[in-house]
Formats: structure tokens, C-alpha cells, sequence
């Protein structure tokens, strides 16, 4: 006899069935967004198709830094930390700054605890940490190797000044572009498809060029006053990200090799092709390549807020990136600011200034710096953590913390959304929160050398393909 | 892009959605509980909530944060079992208790 059955009891069935199924669904959903290759944002370029961010939505007429006074323009060789270095080399406590040039007299008369830290603090770090290398440290073999071969290629540097270098050879007469506008759709597709992730454009503020060249490299002479060349015009801010999941295993195991390479190449390539078309192009690029300041430009151009650890935060990557600029004079349309809320998230959450080792963020309020207010970053703290730690070259640890660097998956989405939408602010407190209870770090101490008292700790766990220990063999051999 | 991330599995997502509510609402039929839009409203809701729970959990493990999969995990899942609750008592409202079936088809045979 054929069983019966009865259609209602089937369709409460086939609903529980499909309510477990789907729950099910969800689970594996999850698990796969969390590992999709596809967020892991810039890492393929895809033409662009990841500068997602409706940007004109969140346009604004002023930037979101504030002006509050007499501005003026940054002295590279003492404000920028990597030239201040090289200012103070061969410093004699005994004998004083009394041999060093007037600047560098003037700026650490100014800045009094930049001298101990840039001169005897970085020398016993220096000691302790040749001490320490001479140990074997193994568990660095694979991320080192990998960190210098990103570094491997790379264009070569800018070696002229301005009125030699930026103009196309020849006497080529600039093509006749038809609309700024388009020539910035073109520029931004370019962009793209020489590798970079994301690409703004602004009209260039010569508050942001240095006053004085960092140490007289690029074509310009050591202590001679900068002028602002008037074919920069216009600034091209190009980035792309480092390699999301080493940039979570940070301090020790990331490297800002691989965006700094690819962000070069970008950049050098921009030149080129607004060269031939007949106009000037100079490209500024990392590690120091620059006559100018990148975060505020990158502001300008409409590709995110400066936050409080004093990066540029996107909506697409965060402050994962490695930026380039290139200053030219082709005509074009600018990109207009945006406000994205950072400043009032940063009021708040303060991860960055907690995490970091080496107390260099700001745990205040804002400051006046050259005219302008923003969060005052301690350069001479921050670049004496680099030679604190073992592993590779710099930090990065505010990068990784930072809220706001996380891949692009539908939770993470989400969340910036919320805090986007939410004119009162409440979300932004619980979004904080959230991420110290959910995403906590280490304790800052871990982070330092074992001979300073900490254990060379990450703040992620490093990716399998750069675990040394499972693909090389490093017992002595027996 | 994997199945679970594609638009096809959100194609068969939504359809077993669709049967479990069509399960449920026989269900509360068979009850002999009323459900109103405010009722569904609130089904529809919980179901979010839940999603986005296990959704939460997922996605921690799969980025290999161990640590918002469980304190996230713990806590969404304790609001998500109390809000269920709340539903359900909801649910109840207007029901008749030991009268007549409502639908006439109950003892139907497929
Ligand atoms: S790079 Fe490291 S030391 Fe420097 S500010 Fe960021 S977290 Fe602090
Ligand atoms: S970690 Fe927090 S405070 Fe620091 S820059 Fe990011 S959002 Fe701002």
C-alpha cells in the first residue's frame, strides 16, 4: 500500500528542513567571505573595479583638516624624520649642537625631547638591538626574504630639478587636451590600469611643498629654500595596498616593500604618459622620494580623512596603502574632499594611540601645526620603535589596528555603513568599542624585543606562507 | 568568487527562506495562532537577526579572528535567543486554544 502522507505535516517539514539548510547556508557563507580571495581589496587590480566608494555622496566644498592660523610650509630636513637623522649624525652630547648648522640649532632648541630621543635614546636601541641580531632569529628567514624581494624592483629615482626633469624631451608641444573633465576620467583610468587601487586628483596647495628639500636629493641644492615650481598645478594621488594578511602579522612580519615598489611603478608610469602627451610630470614616491607632503593632498583629492595616527583613512582600504603622487600641469578637474566621519571616530576609539609601542600617537585633542590642526604624531618615538623590534623594517601596528583597515566583506561593509548613516554618533561608540573587545591586540610591551622586555609579539598570527619553520629546515646541522 | 559569496547561492538562500516561512505559517495555522503583518514584521526580524549571528560567527572563523567569533558569537547568539523568545510569547498572541481547526484542508493527503 503506498504510505500516505499528510501535506501539512510535509510543508512544516520541508520548512524546518529549510530553515536548518539555510542556517546552514549562512554558516558557509560566512566562513567563505571571511576568506574570499575577492576581499582582499587592491590585491588584483581589476581596472579599478575596487575604488567602489560613491565618493560624490560624501563630497565636501572644504577639507575636513581645519586652518587656524598663519600657515606655513614644512622645513624637510628637521620636520621630516628620515632627513633629521641625517642632520644630527655624529652628535657629541659633551660638545652640544654648537657645530651643527642653524636649523638644526633652531628646531631641537624647539623640540628638546627630540634630541635626547634622536641622539642617546636611539643609540642604546641601536646597541641592545646589534646585540640582539646576533642571535639567530629564524623565525624571520621567509618574511625577509619575501620583504626584500618585493623591494626588488623598482623605477629609479628623480635626479633633476623641476625645470630639467618634469619636461618631456624634445620640444614637444603639449597635445591640445579637449576637457579637463575627461582628461581626469582618462588620468583615473590610466591610474588603473598601471596597478593602482586608488587614484584622486587635486589642484595643489603650496602649503604641502617643503620649504627646504629633505637632503638636497631629486636636483635640488642641500639648505637652499625651495620655490613652488608653477607647472605644479595639479596633484595625482595614486595608492595600493600592502599584502592584507602580513600587514595584520605587523610589527615584525609585514613590509611595506610590496606597495611601495608597486606604488613607484604607478607613478612613474602616470609620468610618462602625461609626458608624452607634451605636458610636465614629476612623480613623488616612497620610501622618500618627496618635495612634498602626501596625507593632506591625499585629503584634497578627495581620497579619504586623516585620522588620528595622522595616515590618510579610505573607505576602500582604510590605511592600508602606500601612496605616489605625481604634480603636473595638465589641465584637469579636481576631485573635491570628502567627509566620511573620521574625525568624530577618532575622538572616540583612540585604538592606534593605545596599541602603539611607542606612545607616539597622540592620545589629546588636536594641535596647531603650520596653520593647520590635526593630531600630533611623535616622529622621533615612532622611528625609534622600528630598531626596537626584530623582523622587518618599520611598524605598521597603527596601520593594522586601525578599525578602519579591514577587508572588504560584507561585515566590515556594513559596519562603515552604519557608521556612515548614523547622524547621531552612538553607532560610532559601540563601533569602537566593538573593535577592542572583538579585535584586541597585545599588550603595546609585547611588541618590543625580547631585550627590552618584549617577546617580538604581531598583532595577527603570521600567514602560513611565511611560517619559516614549516618549509625550511633550521636545526643545526645534525 | 566562491558559491557561498556568488549570486546563485543567494538565489537558493532566498527560496529556502520562502519555504521555511510557508513551513511556518502552516505551522501556526495548525496552532490555531493567528499571524498578522506585525507578527511576520517580527518573524522577519528575528530571522536577521539570526542570519546575521551565524553569518558573524562564519565570517570571524573564516578571517581568523578566534576572538569576535566567540565573544561575538556568545553575545549575539544570547540577544538573539532572548529576542526569539520575545517573538514567540508575541506569536501567541490570539491564539485559540481546544476549538475547531481554522483551515478546513488540515487532514489533506498528498
Ligand atoms: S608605526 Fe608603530 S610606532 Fe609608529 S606610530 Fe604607528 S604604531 Fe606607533
Ligand atoms: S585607530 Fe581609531 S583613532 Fe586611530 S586613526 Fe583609526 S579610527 Fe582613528
Amino acid at each position: 500500500m503506498k504510505p500516505k502522507v499528510n501535506r501539512r505535516n510535509f510543508l512544516k517539514a520541508v520548512g524546518a528542513g529549510s530553515a536548518v539548510t539555510a542556517s546552514a547556508g549562512l554558516w558557509f557563507f560566512g566562513t567563505q567571505a571571511g576568506q574570499d580571495p575577492a576581499s582582499y581589496t587592491g590585491m588584483t587590480n581589476r581596472e579599478g573595479g575596487f575604488q567602489t566608494f560613491n565618493r560624490r555622496k560624501w563630497s565636501v566644498s572644504k577639507p575636513t583638516y581645519e586652518k587656524v592660523g598663519e600657515t606655513s610650509r614644512p622645513d624637510a630636513r628637521t620636520e621630516v624624520i628620515f632627513a633629521r637623522m641625517g642632520q644630527i649624525r655624529g652628535y657629541d652630547k659633551a660638545k652640544g649642537l654648537g657645530e651643527f648648522p642653524q636649523h638644526v640649532q633652531d628646531y631641537y632648541k624647539a623640540h628638546p625631547e627630540d634630541l635626547e630621543l634622536d641622539t642617546t635614546v636611539r643609540q642604546e636601541i641601536h646597541a641592545k638591538r646589534s646585540e640582539e641580531i646576533k642571535k639567530p632569529h629564524d623565525e624571520f628567514i621567509l618574511s625577509k626574504a619575501w620583504s626584500s624581494a618585493m623591494g626588488a624592483v623598482g623605477p629609479r629615482g628623480v635626479n633633476a630639478p623641476p625645470e630639467k626633469w618634469d619636461f618631456p624631451r624634445g620640444s614637444n608641444t603639449p597635445y591640445k587636451m579637449k576637457d579637463p573633465k575627461r582628461t581626469s576620467r582618462l588620468i583615473k583610468k590610466i591610474s588603473h590600469q598601471f596597478g593602482s587601487t586608488l587614484v584622486g586628483i587635486a589642484k595643489l596647495n603650496p602649503d604641502w611643498v617643503y620649504k627646504y628639500p629633505m637632503n638636497g636629493g631629486r636636483g635640488f641644492k642641500a639648505n637652499e629654500p625651495m620655490e613652488v615650481p608653477e607647472h605644479w598645478q595639479y596633484a595625482i594621488v595614486v595608492g595600493v595596498p600592502m599584502s592584507w594578511d602580513p600587514m595584520y602579522a605587523n610589527p615584525p612580519y609585514g613590509t611595506s616593500n610590496d606597495a611601495y615598489s608597486l606604488s613607484r611603478i604607478v607613478a612613474h608610469r602616470l609620468t610618462a604618459f602625461i609626458k608624452n602627451l607634451g605636458y610636465a610630470a614629476r612623480p613623488h614616491t616612497p620610501g622618500a622620494d618627496y618635495d612634498l607632503m602626501v596625507p593632506p593632498i591625499m585629503v584634497d583629492a578627495g581620497l579619504g580623512e586623516q585620522g588620528r595616527h595622522s595616515i590618510v583613512i579610505t573607505p576602500e582600504l582604510g590605511c592600508n596603502f602606500r601612496p605616489s603622487i605625481v604634480t603636473t600641469n595638465i589641465p584637469m578637474a579636481p576631485d573635491k574632499p570628502i567627509d566620511i566621519g573620521v574625525q568624530d571616530f577618532c575622538k572616540t576609539c583612540k585604538v592606534c594611540a593605545k596599541q602603539c609601542p611607542s606612545g607616539a600617537i597622540s592620545h589629546g585633542e588636536k594641535v596647531e601645526i603650520r596653520g593647520y590642526k590635526r593630531y600630533a604624531l611623535h616622529s622621533s618615538k615612532c622611528s625609534n620603535f622600528w630598531s626596537s623590534k626584530l623582523g622587518n623594517m618599520g611598524c605598521r601596528l597603527c596601520v593594522a589596528v586601525c578599525p578602519y583597515t579591514r577587508k572588504s566583506n560584507w561585515l566590515h561593509q556594513a559596519a562603515l555603513n552604519v557608521s556612515l548613516h548614523d547622524p547621531t554618533g552612538l553607532s560610532d561608540i559601540a563601533l569602537a568599542k566593538m573593535q577592542e573587545v572583538f579585535y584586541p591586540g597585545q599588550e603595546p610591551q609585547k611588541y618590543y624585543m625580547p631585550s627590552m622586555g618584549g617577546e617580538n609579539a604581531s598583532y595577527r598570527p603570521v600567514p602560513w606562507w611565511l611560517k619559516t619553520d614549516d618549509f625550511i629546515d633550521t636545526a643545526d646541522g645534525e | 568568487m566562491w558559491f557561498f559569496t556568488s549570486g546563485a547561492f543567494w538565489f537558493i538562500e532566498g527560496i529556502l527562506c520562502a519555504l521555511a516561512v510557508i513551513g511556518l505559517k502552516v505551522w501556526m495555522e495548525d496552532r490555531n495562532t493567528p499571524m498578522r503583518l506585525w507578527k511576520w514584521v517580527l518573524v522577519g526580524a528575528w530571522m536577521l537577526l539570526l542570519g546575521f549571528t551565524i553569518a558573524f560567527i562564519g565570517t570571524s572563523v573564516g578571517e581568523n579572528e578566534m576572538v569576535a567569533a566567540k565573544k561575538g558569537g556568545i553575545i549575539f547568539s544570547v540577544i538573539c535567543v532572548i529576542f526569539g523568545a520575545v517573538v514567540w510569547q508575541l506569536l501567541q498572541i490570539g491564539r485559540v486554544k481546544n476549538t475547531g481547526d481554522l483551515k478546513t484542508d488540515k487532514n489533506e493527503e498528498v
